[in-house]
């Protein structure tokens, strides 16, 4: 007899799911501008899930999150990329070490681990169902794979940001109730983060006229 | 009207609604598609008049060979007739034959179609036929492990691999349908068909773009009524794969759960319509999208892979 999952595990999973997909289209984007719209797609999505969790739950505290993490996540991050870009004349971020059918795999795999590994500790949690925890963990990994994949400065950066994207999904599941103070803590954590990086795309491309770190090995002694 | 059909009956007609609309489809397509693009484009009923030219025209071989060449084209027919006993055409509950096989059946039958156009392409000695049919294999090679996983996650939502069990798993509830495991299996279904029927991402359908064609080329060498025969069975596997689509996967309405003839006709119609609303998404893709070079398709399977595999993930570990 099929087993129906109900209505709202099944959503909320969808939606789940929805943000591990934008984490493997970053894989194949090759414009940095595509790149980094994905991510604000991607934040977008988390922030709907976390008012899908406010209304159904009643913690009216999400509401503040959902916001607050919509105004820097979808809008001032990828501004402030974008604008930190902007004199840079190039368009294309650049491929990566291996071509992007083989990264897909990789990262199916990665991804398998991370699903198998969170499924067998049997964690349960009183919001969300087991499965977005899982999720959550294969975008980290994933994440990981675009960060170590592609060797552009600007993947690089959005492969972090997006991390930052899986743990606030893992963090909405696990901990719903989490005090607002830490929440927000993160959101500004990721801030600093956007501005190091930044500086280092800025830094990267003035001195050597290009967004891709490959040229960086010659720096070893 | 509360006259009843026989069982037998109606499983004739799932065939004959397959046969005959078939070609009506691809000529609705072709003129959404031409719509789309600003021309008028061919009548709706373009596809049956080409048929009906090309069944008077004279059938020749190419020297060299054998027979099968000429009854391959007969064989693939017959395959893409059998297939449509065995899914959801125009009925809720099984039909008599609907359990000689489940969708790996179908899925095999519809292969050796195919396979036995590429070894009658192969046989030609024409190199264009013979790049399409190594390309089709090449490919159909690599979506293959899509289709299986699909079935998987068939397999895992509703404990059989029945076309007819997931139809009314759809069918029962809301949560069934936004479900992950669905929506993603539905998706790498989606992404197989468009690669099956060598739509645009993967192939140019219509025109005589050599180099790019993969399915198309295998038919260079046939003519008159064996190409026919090809050109035919080859909407009527658009037409399978998309039943499958809609009413095994999308949306399983509107098919007789009764066997009045008012409900079966009405089956009819709703398939056609919700076959049509299929070809006006197929046709806005065909027009927005440019096709991928051939060493690109590799990426849009491995998509497709994706999906299907997060589909079983998410059903298998989560409960998704």
């Amino acid at each position: 007899m099929p087993t129906s999952p109900g209505l709202y595990a099944a959503t909320a999973n969808t939606i789940a799911v929805g943000v591990l997909l934008v984490e493997f289209l970053m894989l194949r984007a090759s414009l940095f501008r595509a790149q980094v719209r994905l991510y604000a797609v991607q934040s977008l999505i988390v922030c709907v899930l976390a008012v899908v969790v406010a209304a159904t739950h009643d913690l009216p505290e999400l509401y503040v999150l959902a916001g607050l993490s919509l105004l820097l996540k979808v809008i001032v991050v990828p501004v402030v990329v974008l604008r930190l870009l902007r004199d840079a004349d190039v368009e294309i971020a650049g491929s990566g070490v291996i071509g992007v059918a083989s990264e897909v795999l990789l990262a199916i795999v990665v991804a398998g681990f991370g699903f198998f590994a969170i499924g067998h500790l049997h964690l349960s949690s009183s919001v969300l169902p087991t499965a977005a925890l899982s999720v959550s963990v294969a975008v980290v990994l994933v994440s990981f794979v675009l960060m170590i994949a592609r060797s552009d400065v600007v993947s690089q950066a959005i492969g972090f940001f997006s991390l930052e994207n899986g743990v606030s999904l893992a963090s909405l599941v696990v901990a719903s109730g989490l005090p607002l103070i830490l929440e927000v803590a993160f959101l500004f954590d990721l801030l600093v983060a956007v501005v190091v990086f930044g500086v280092l795309m800025r830094v990267h491309h003035g001195r050597t006229d290009t967004l891709s770190t490959a040229g960086l090995t010659k720096l070893k002694g | 009207m509360t006259r009843t059909v026989p069982v037998i009956v109606i499983q004739m007609l799932q065939v004959l609604t397959v046969l005959v609309a078939a070609p009506g489809v691809s000529g609705f397509i072709a003129k959404v598609e031409a719509r789309l693009q600003g021309r008028r484009g061919p009548r709706i009923l373009q596809p049956y008049y080409d048929l009906a030219k090309l069944f008077r025209k004279e059938a020749l071989a190419p020297q060299g060979a054998t027979w099968f060449f000429l009854a391959a084209p007969l064989f693939a027919f017959t395959c893409y007739l059998t297939v449509p006993l065995l899914i959801p055409v125009l009925t809720t509950f099984p039909l008599p034959l609907g359990y000689m096989g489940d969708i790996l059946g179908g899925g095999f039958i519809l292969a050796l179609g195919s396979f036995v156009v590429a070894v009658a392409a192969a046989e030609t000695g024409s190199p264009y036929a013979q790049l399409g049919s190594s390309r089709a294999k090449t490919f159909a090679a690599i979506t293959e492990p899509v289709v299986l996983f699909v079935v998987f996650a068939v397999a895992l939502i509703t404990a059989t691999d029945l076309p007819y069990a997931l139809a009314a798993t759809v069918h029962s509830s809301t949560s069934q349908i936004v479900r992950p495991a669905h929506l993603l299996a539905s998706g790498a279904l989606f992404m197989v068909i468009l690669y099956e029927t060598g739509r645009i991402p993967v192939e140019t359908h219509t025109g005589t773009n050599e180099f790019g064609m993969i399915e198309t080329a295998r038919a260079f060498e046939h003519s008159g009524p064996f190409y026919a025969l090809l050109s035919w069975g080859s909407a009527m596997k658009q037409l399978v794969l998309y039943v499958i689509l809609i009413n095994v996967f999308l949306a399983p309405w509107g098919l007789a759960a009764s066997q009045q003839l008012g409900s079966v006709l009405l089956a009819m119609v709703s398939l056609l319509t919700k076959a049509a609303a299929l070809g006006v998404v197929v046709a806005v893709i065909d027009d927005s999208f440019a096709k991928l070079k051939l060493f690109k398709i590799a990426e849009f399977v491995a998509g497709a892979f994706l999906l299907a595999v997060l589909g079983v993930f998410t059903v298998y570990l989560g409960g998704g």
